[in-house]
């Protein structure tokens, strides 16, 4: 386990940013006089507390499984992807969101992108090929994806059109469960 | 003393390069036997101290043939034209490994400057987007319009053959209004009742 590099870092940040609207928030200090700060271990990159982390590091690289949210994993070809687990971090700062109605939730969930027919609202404003989250009506995040038309294109759009392409859906805790946390 | 003066002749045979002196020994000392066979054998020295003139050259051309050996910065050779790639070589006197980015000042700056690099990413897809359906808008408006003028065209033509059929219409009414007319004349209705046929 370590800490990034500065390239690390803005690769990280560069992701981050076109989901999130304020990053400042993630690394502010917190009440208790901790903060958050990125670690990588095999090729994963967590988003933990200083103290957590700080206490990690009496566990061996190997032994080490996972810490804090784990928010992606930086691939060989230096980018970085995002998983699933990083939607709580996503879903609190988020730029542009999209919700689904309840007969488009589980579409979703199984893995399938968000078409017209199947939201309920989205955020106004919204140019095409940006990172969005997508929520139910009932404002729980169930993943996050890149918009496939801008907010005024999708209203023109047919009901079987494709408005969302999906990045990582809550279902992916039981189909990608092997490879999820490791490997 | 002779065996010493032989071993000035050797010097001066080797051209040591003071061989204007020697010569000029050798001539005030030229009544002396053993000295004369020396100056004999000076005389083959002289020989020599000509031959001896020449070999330094020869040396001297050799030594110039050898190659230069020029550096890669004097040829100017492109740098990926390298063994080792230009990536590949370390620069000197940098610390080995990597530096960690973990205290939040230079973290805050490096996140700073990728949030304002993508907020202008964002923006000019924002004004590019809008940008674009503004000209979606124009676009649309004229297509309506040459409709709307095709439309009026197409009314035109209606009615303009409308009123031809009317100018025409009196003559042409007579026979279409047949069934009508015996209606409005008495004399119609009566030939019609003449014509009925009733069968038992």
């Amino acid at each position: 386990m370590r800490p990034l590099t500065e390239e690390e870092t803005k690769i990280v940040f560069s992701k981050l940013a076109t989901y999130l609207s304020d990053l400042k928030g993630l690394i502010a200090p917190l009440d208790d006089g901790d903060r958050y700060v990125f670690r990588l271990n095999h090729a994963r990159v967590y988003y933990v507390r200083l103290s957590v982390a700080n206490m990690a590091t009496s566990v061996s690289r190997d032994a080490l499984l996972s810490l804090g949210t784990c928010l992606g994993k930086l691939t060989k070809t230096g980018k970085f992807r995002l998983h699933i687990t990083a939607l709580p971090v996503l879903a609190e700062h988020a730029r542009y969101k999209i919700w689904v109605k309840e007969n488009g939730a589980q579409p979703f969930l199984y893995g399938s992108n968000v078409v017209k027919a199947h939201v309920g609202r989205q955020t106004e404003d919204c140019p095409e090929h940006s990172g969005c989250v997508v929520y139910s009506m009932a404002d729980i995040p169930l993943g996050f994806g890149v918009t496939a038309r801008s907010t005024a294109e999708a209203r023109r759009l047919d009901p079987t059109g494709i408005v969302c392409f999906r990045q990582a859906d809550c279902g992916e805790y039981l189909r990608d469960e092997d490879t999820l946390f490791a490997g | 003393m002779a065996p010493t003066k032989t071993i000035k002749n050797k010097h001066a045979a080797n051209g040591s390069g003071v061989s204007g002196s020697m010569k000029a020994k050798y001539g005030s000392k030229s009544a002396m036997d053993g000295v004369i066979k020396a100056k004999k054998t000076g005389g083959k020295s002289h020989l020599p101290t000509t031959t001896g003139k020449g070999r330094p050259k020869i040396a001297d051309i050799l030594k110039k043939k050898k190659k230069r050996v020029y550096t890669a910065k004097e040829l100017g050779i492109p740098e990926l034209n390298m063994i080792t790639p230009v990536g590949v070589e370390k620069p000197k006197g940098k610390k080995k490994g990597k530096v960690f980015v973990d205290d939040r000042e230079s973290m805050s700056t490096i996140l700073a400057i990728v949030q304002a690099e993508k907020e202008g990413q964002i923006e000019s897809k924002m004004i590019k987007a809008r940008q674009m359906e503004e000209i979606r808008e124009a676009r649309k408006a004229e297509e309506e319009k040459k409709y709307q003028e095709r439309k009026e065209k197409l009314e035109e033509t209606k009615d303009s053959i409308r009123k031809k059929r009317r100018r025409g219409a009196p003559k042409e009414n007579d026979g279409d209004a047949d069934p009508s007319a015996p209606l409005a004349t008495g004399t119609n209705v009566l030939k019609l009742k003449k014509k009925r046929v009733s069968f038992a």
